[in-house]
Order: C-alpha cells, then structure tokens, then sequence
C-alpha cells in the first residue's frame, strides 16, 4: 500500500476535525448562522471548508477506530460536507458546533492529547510511590560508593513525601503507647504495634533489675569472643534454661539472631551439600543458605509434599552430600506455621537435617513458652532449634540448640558469627536468662493470656470490618493491603493518626503483597488494640480514597 | 446487541495468550479460529539485545485456572494473533448456535431502571426503529468507552494516566515464524503474524513522545524499528508490504471500575481497562465471560442469589494477584528505560529455561508477580546465573547509553 493512497491515521483525523472546529468557533465568534451567511460571505467560505474537512475526516475515520471509540457520535460528524450547498453546509456546522460537539469535545481531546499530557503530577510524589528498593538491586558503574546514589535519590524522595517507614527513632521506652520521630524530625505518639516485646519484658522490674545487677557485677562489656573469654557463669546458666525450654539441651549463643541463622547453616553446610528452604523462610536464613552452597532449593511454602519432592529428587541423583530443610516456626511476616512433625518425618525418611526458627514463637506461643515446638508435641524431636531473644526476651541475641554436643562444638568454631563475634554483653545475657525463667513459670502463662486477649481483640475487630489478618493468632498480626501505593499512603495517613504499625513491603514480602505488620504486646489492653483496629481501617479508607484505588476488600 | 455487523474490526493488539486460546478450546471454537490465523508456542522476547525465548509451561496454565476456574480443563500453549474480523464473527455464529439471538447493527442508547435497578435497554435498529427491552441483568462487554458504564456515570478507580503509544499496521512479505517482542531504551516493537498471511507490526513507547512521533508516522514507524531492532527493521522496510493504513492510539490510560451493581455487570475493558503493551485484553474479555457468566448461571438456575454469585466473580477480578499485575501493567507502560539489575536478569535467565518460561507466564498473568517477582527468587536466579554479561554491548557504557535514551528519539 503506497502512502498516497493510504488512508490517513485515525489519530491525525481526530487532530483534522478538533482543528477545523475550533477554527469554525474562532471565526463564528459568538455569531449564529444567520448573521454570518447574511453579513459574512468571506467567513461562510471558511465555514463551508471546515464543513468539508469535517466531514471528510469523519467518512475516513477506520472501522477500527469506529468500534473502539464507540463514545463518538460519528454518524453526526459524517453528515458535515455531503451538501454541495454552502449556506446549507454552514447551517448543518453551526447547529453540530453548538450542540453535538461541546459533548463529545473532551473525549475527542482525550484521543488527540490524553489529559495527563496536559497536568504534570508532582514528580517527587510519584517517583516516591513508583519505585521498589529491588529497582536499586544492581547499580551500574565502577565506582562503588558513587553508584549508590540513584537509590539515595529515590529514599529522599520517599522522606519529603513522608512514605519511607524505616528508621524511625524512639523518644521513650516501646510499651504499649509509644511516643517517636520520624525521619524528618516529626513526633508522633500512638498506640503501639510496631516494637516487638511480646510479653513487655521491656518495662518489666524483674528484668530491669537483672540488667542493673549484671551491670554492677560484670560492667557493661563481654570483653571477648564466647570462643575465648567473653561468656560468664550467665551464660552457662543460660544454656542450660534455653536447653529446658527448647527440649535440645546443647545450646549454642550467638551475639544476634541473624548471626544464629546465617553462622548456623555457614557452620554446617559445604558447597556440595544442599539447602531446601521454605521460600518465605527469614533473611538470615535464606543468606546462610546461599553463602554455604549454589545447591539452593526454595519451595512451596509449607508445603510438606514439595520438600518431600526435592528430597527425592535430590537423593536419586546425589546419596553422598548433606541436606538441611530449613523452615521458621512462625512465619513473621505471614504468621503461620508448618506441620513439623510431618517435615522431621520426610527429612529422617531421606537421610535430611531439619532446621526450624522459632524467633518468633518462642516465649510467647505454646505450653509454658515452648512455642511452636511445643504446641506441636515436638519438644526434643527436632533436629536443630534456632532462636532469637529480641521478640520475647527483651534482648539481642540468639542461639542453637540440638541434642548433639557434636553439632554445638562444630558450629562454635566453624559458624563464623559466633567465633569471630564479641559475646552478648553480661547485661544480655542476665536479661535474657530472667526473660526464660519467668516465661517457664506461671507469670508467664498469665503474660501469654493477657498477649492472646489482646490479639484477639485486634484481630476480630479488623476482621469484623472487612479486612484481612493473615495467618493464625499468634504476637504477628499481618494486615493484607498488597498495593505498595495503597500501603505507603495509609502508612503517612496512620502516622498521625495514634496508631504506630510498621508496613513491609518488597523485599520482605513479595512484590504487590505489602502489608502492616502489627506485633502485639502482652501491655495491650484488648479495647486498646480495637481502638487501633478502627482507626487502622480509617485510615486505609482514607488512603484507598485519595488513590482511588478500588482493589482489595472494601469494594465501591 | 452489538452496534456493529459482523465481521467487524476494532483496536486491539488481536493477540490471545495461552490463557486466552484455552477459554477458545474449552468452548469448541479453538479450530474455527487456527483454520484461520497461525498459532505457536514459543514467544521470543529481546531485551536490549539479551535475547530469551521459551514457552507458557502447562502446569502453570493449569494451575492458573485451576484457582480462578476450579477447572483446567482444555488447557493449550498456544497462542495466536486473530483479526477481529475473522474472531468476532466466530463468536457471534457460536452464540447463535447455542441459542443466543444475537442482533447485529443495533445501538443501545439508553438504560431502563425502575428505581435504581437496571431493567434493560433502549435502542435502535439500523434502520432506526427505536425498541424497548426488558431483563433481569444487563451486561455491559462494550470496551473501554463502555456506554453502559458512561449511563450508569460509573467512577474510574485507581487511574494511571501514564501509558504508551502505539501505531501499527499489517505487513505481508516476510515470515519471521513466532511472535517477536523487543524493546529498546524507551520503545518497544511486536512482530507476530496473524491472519490473511499478515504480520501485525506494533511500535510503542512512552505517550509523552506522542506528539513528536506522529509528526511523520510512517517515518517514525521505521525510525522506531530500525532503532530497536535493526535486522527487523531492514526487514519490515525491504520486504514488507503495507496492506494496510497505520493505525494507533494514545488514549490508554488504565483504570477500574465498579463493576456490577443492580441488575448491571461489566466485563472486558469496561470493568477494567489496561495499557496494550501487555497485550492482554482480548483474552481478559474471555475471562470475564466465563467467570461472569458462570456467577450469572448460578443464579439463574437458582443454586445462590444474583448478588452472591457477582460477589464472587468481584472477589476473583479484585484479588490480590489482579492489583499485583495490574501494577505490574502500569508500570511497564511507562515505558522506562531497563535497568541494570533487570538487564542482569535477564542474562541470568539465559541458562534458567524453567524460570524464562515463568518469566513469561508472568508477564502474562498466567503465574503470580508475586511468585516471580520475589527477593528470594531473584536472589537465586543471581546466584545461579551461568551467563556473563559481557557479551552485550548495552553493559559496555551503561549509564551513558541510558541516558541518551532519555532523549525523544523523534523529537
């Protein structure tokens, strides 16, 4: 098809017909037909033309663009021109310019030059509520500390418009209210979701005068590796009250809960081995597995039949190397958990390791505090135990626990984190060893039943206004928003709003399934945390309205 | 009701994804549409040179509509461009088969209520005879400018105004077998052939260039291809024959909108319109009419109440996973230039089969974004990646390249 006789692009016809009208109206000038025709030759000549050129370019519009731009009377456009009378053509255009054409100008301008051509948005806004952290992943440059800036310019974006959530800072101790400042030096106070200190051992006295005792009896500082001489007689004490809760009297500390995961795996695993982890299993986790080997395997997860595939597969080809199938406990940002009574079973059925993370569990969940574990009937059944102190034990700090002094001694000298670590400071270490006694005794069932009071309450009252509460109750209340826009505005409009929830987003959870992060508190009073749960939904309300977004539950 | 006579044209990329043929398959009409249109599986994507290609694996397809369907059956990989004037007419014949009295040339123009109800429709024949009909539902699958939902003055939600352009036209002369889609800086292109031996040949970028690329659009339109592709664009230009106009359009900002309410549903682009360059529509029009008119049968055979059964045809299009893609439409249409971190992927993937083809179940909404488009996932992918990037020319001086693509080729 030659271009000559090509008809011409709708596009350009729909520019013809806006162009010849708005000369038609400029000329016409407030006057009617009449007056023109009668007092105007030379107008009525440019009147007929654009009669024409209407009409023509209408007749020439494809069928294509017929069926798509349904919302276009173009049988009315058409008619313009087919006269051959001139009088008659300026008559027929004055009477479409006056009536047809001021209803269907906005939409033919929409065709010609889409609105948001037209109104700029505001640049920072947009860029903050754009971007993902992962869009920053892999700068490009050879000068390492200059091609970070990119991502610098995206997180000031984020600041100015107040939708960067992360560090934010405390003015007093995180209870149950807390008063804070974020980033650009705004203080807020609110009830508080957004520190984790399940059973509010962080107020405690008993606590408290642990630390002040070990500060006067040691100083504030371990002074050393655990591996030389950074332990004290806490430490050992501690252990051994780990090893009671936990059923695996072998236990291993490290100085945080990360270092456990990560030097737990690094320790164990060599790069012929394989990792099989739950694809939700923690940061720390799923690090140690790709620092120790290139032999990774995420699967479904919880799902039980996957890790039973992998093993198989894994084992028919290599019967030789390790396996470790690493799962969490409580999942945190999801808050459910797997079947590990049905896990260890596969795992001892293929020659594999379990390792399960009960960092969030811990201290909070299960009979006397054993967690997971231990509302399981697993107390002393699993592999290897992996935990951390800052959830439910108002401390840094994390551990191993087995039932092999083998795996402990191994994993001290070859886990990393731990040798070449300073120890928990004595202050850690005595806080930590209070926090298990008193979670194993009965204060600490009446602390979970105040905790369960609370979760209860905030997840019936969310649930109850149409939203989504992930998981099972447990101290982690994931509040399903998944549009990271939707997410960040509700998290600016909450921040004045008395209500402290901290929102994650891609990389801790997917990308588009964002989410506040509520971690109750035992000091959470149930109508405090239904208060919250109101002005939570308020809130995204709100957000949901100035996006006007319509995905998710409350549907127009 | 359809305005139009069959057979009939309209926009559209005219491209079905495995998805979309398999709705074709499980209603019977998959071999009417492949005796006339080619079809194939395997998809190549270039990206800045990287080139990947791979095929929707069938356990996705089928597990795909499993959740939305509760049944996989009729499942195909295959994919193909159809005109519409060859598809529609197909359609129309099978609803007329199956008992549907379908009226051609005929233009709803206004709704019945009583009180707020919708009770039917008033429209006109072609040859302009004004009638009046009555129904217990009225459904709206009249595109994007949908007159049912401009009635109803029915709000637009969660509007991103910031979409592509694009102009195409159909080119006989060359045979480049399975669907091409590249992009290059700000600008995409699709080669993939359709009916009556053609091949729909698409250029896009960024609607802010708009202005300047339709001052000389068949200019432009090889500027653009030479530019992304230029063996492609030799091609197109030395061999190809224009069989038809160029077409194009630069009004496809995405939105939602309620999308039923009281004796009213919407399906298609008129509950939920997305920009082109995933190419989505035709086969989401398909998904539409199965889920609504699965929840319609409900009903009507008396197994729930109507608002019930549109509960639950809302729930499915307003998931979690559909706002996911949705973003993942959006901000494609922006049509950005690639990052480094993308581009790495990319070169990572080249040695990951499995994980391209899931790649292009997500791209089209076969597979979640969340599956893929995971920190865990991409970490992996990194980690395992056998290429090295140092075959492609795009790594060589990357921040510069990048930067002079920021610049309005057509300007």
């Amino acid at each position: 098809m030659n271009q000559e006789t090509s008809p011409r692009e709708d596009g350009e016809l729909v520019g013809e017909i806006l162009a010849a009208a708005d000369l038609a109206i400029g000329r016409l000038d407030g006057r009617g037909a009449e007056e023109v025709l009668r007092a105007d030759p030379e107008t009525s000549q440019v009147l007929a033309e654009c009669a024409t050129r209407i009409g023509e370019a209408a007749r020439e519009i494809s069928e294509m663009m017929r069926n798509w731009a349904s919302h276009i009377p173009w049988e009315a456009f058409e008619e313009l021109g087919t006269s051959q009378k001139s009088d008659i053509e300026v008559e027929r255009l004055c009477a479409f310019l006056r009536e047809e054409f001021p209803r269907t100008r906005a939409d033919m301008e929409e065709m010609w030059e889409p609105g948001h051509l037209r109104n700029p948005v505001d640049p920072d806004e947009e860029f903050a509520l754009d971007k993902n952290a992962y869009d920053f992943y892999r700068p490009a440059g050879r000068d390492l500390m200059r091609r970070t800036e990119d991502f610098h310019d995206w997180v000031e974006a984020r600041r100015r418009t107040e939708t960067w959530q992360y560090s934010r800072v405390l003015e007093q101790a995180p209870g149950n209210n807390a008063v804070i400042t974020n980033d650009l030096g705004r203080r807020t106070r609110g009830i508080n979701f957004n520190s984790q200190d399940y059973l509010s051992f962080n107020a405690h006295p008993a606590i408290r005068e642990a630390a002040a005792k070990a500060l006067r009896d040691y100083g504030p500082h371990s002074a050393g590796s655990p591996m030389v001489l950074g332990n004290t007689t806490i430490s050992n004490e501690l252990e051994k009250e780990l090893g009671e809760l936990t059923g695996a009297e072998h236990v291993t500390l490290f100085p945080t809960g990360w270092a456990a995961g990560f030097g737990t795996i690094a320790g164990l695993v060599r790069p012929e081995d394989h990792v099989v982890i739950d694809r939700l299993a923690h940061s720390c986790l799923q690090q140690g597995a790709r620092a120790a080997t290139r032999n990774v395997y995420r699967y479904e997860h919880l799902s039980v039949d996957a890790v039973r595939g992998h093993l198989r597969d894994i084992r028919a080809r290599d019967p030789r190397s390790g396996i470790l199938v690493v799962t969490d406990g409580l999942f945190s940002v999801d808050a459910d958990w797997p079947d590990l009574a049905a896990l260890q079973a596969v795992c001892r059925e293929h020659d594999a390791t379990l390792l399960v993370d009960v960092a969030h569990d811990l201290g909070a969940t299960g009979p006397g505090g054993s967690g997971v574990i231990g509302t399981q009937g697993m107390l002393g059944e699993v592999d290897l135990v992996m935990g951390a102190f800052s959830k439910s034990f108002a401390s840094n700090g994390g551990f191993l626990a087995s039932k092999s002094p083998a795996v402990k001694q191994y994993v001290k000298m070859f886990g990393g984190s731990h040798f070449f670590s300073n120890a928990l400071s004595p202050m850690q270490t005595a806080v930590v060893l209070q926090a298990t006694r008193i979670i194993r005794s009965p204060e600490g069932d009446e602390l979970r039943g105040k905790l369960f009071q609370a979760i209860d309450a905030l997840r019936d009252e969310l649930s109850g206004r149409g939203l989504t509460c992930m998981g099972v109750p447990s101290p982690i209340v994931p509040l399903l928003i998944g549009n990271e826009k939707l997410a960040r505005v509700t998290n600016r409009l909450l921040f004045d709003q008395g209500v402290l929830a901290f929102m994650v987003e891609f990389p801790v959870t997917p990308t588009g399934s964002s989410r506040f992060r509520l971690q109750v508190q035992a000091a959470h009073r149930p109508e405090e945390a239904r208060e919250a749960a109101r002005i939570i939904d308020r809130s995204i309300a709100e957000a949901r309205s100035y996006l006007s977004s319509a995905f998710g539950n409350d549907l127009v | 009701m359809d305005r139009s006579s069959f057979p009939s044209d309209v926009l559209s990329t005219h491209f079905l994804w495995p998805h979309g043929m398999s709705y074709l398959n499980r209603w019977g009409l998959m071999d009417k549409v492949l005796a006339a249109t080619p079809s194939h599986t395997v998809v190549n994507l270039v990206n800045e040179g990287i080139a990947l290609s791979g095929e929707v694996p069938l356990d996705l397809l089928r597990q795909h509509f499993k959740e939305l369907h509760q049944d996989d059956s009729g499942v195909v990989q295959r994919y193909a461009s159809v005109r519409r004037k060859v598809l529609d007419e197909i359609l129309v014949e099978a609803a007329v088969e199956a008992g549907a009295e379908v009226r051609q040339g005929f233009a709803v123009e206004d709704l019945l209520y009583d009180g707020d109800r919708v009770v039917g429709v008033v429209g006109r024949t072609r040859g302009g005879e004004r009638v009046e009909e009555r129904a217990r539902v009225v459904i709206g699958a009249d595109g994007r400018n949908s007159m049912v939902a401009r009635t109803l003055r029915l709000p637009k939600h969660d509007q991103r105004p910031k979409c592509t352009f694009a102009y195409w036209s159909y080119f006989s002369g060359f045979d480049l077998t399975t669907a091409q889609l590249h992009r290059r800086g700000r600008l995409g292109m699709a080669v993939v052939p359709t009916s009556f031996g053609q091949n729909m040949t698409l250029v896009w970028g960024p609607s802010e260039w708009s202005k300047e690329f339709r001052g000389d659009i068949q200019g432009n339109f090889h500027k653009a291809l030479d530019f992304i592709s230029p063996e492609i664009g030799e091609l197109v230009r030395t061999s190809g024959r224009r069989e038809e106009r160029f077409f194009g359009t630069l009004d496809q900002a995405a939105f939602l909108r309620p999308l039923a309410g009281p004796g009213w549903v919407l399906v298609g682009d008129a509950e939920c319109f997305k920009d082109q360059c995933t190419a989505t529509g035709m086969t989401y029009a398909f998904r539409d009419a199965e889920l609504a008119s699965t929840a319609i049968h409900s009903w009507l055979a008396g197994e729930r109440p109507l608002d019930e059964a549109l509960n639950d045809y809302r729930s499915r299009r307003r998931s979690q996973v559909a706002a996911a893609y949705y973003d993942y439409t959006c901000t494609l249409a922006e049509m950005q230039t690639l990052r480094h971190d993308e581009l790495q992927l990319f070169v990572a993937l080249r040695s990951n089969q499995d994980e391209t083809n899931r790649l292009i179940a997500t791209h089209a909404d076969i597979a979640p974004v969340s599956e893929f488009f995971q920190a865990s996932n991409l970490f992996l992918l990194n980690d395992a990646a056998k290429q090295s990037s140092d075959a492609f020319p795009i790594f060589n001086d990357f921040e510069n390249t990048t930067k002079s693509y920021r610049q309005n080729l057509f300007a």
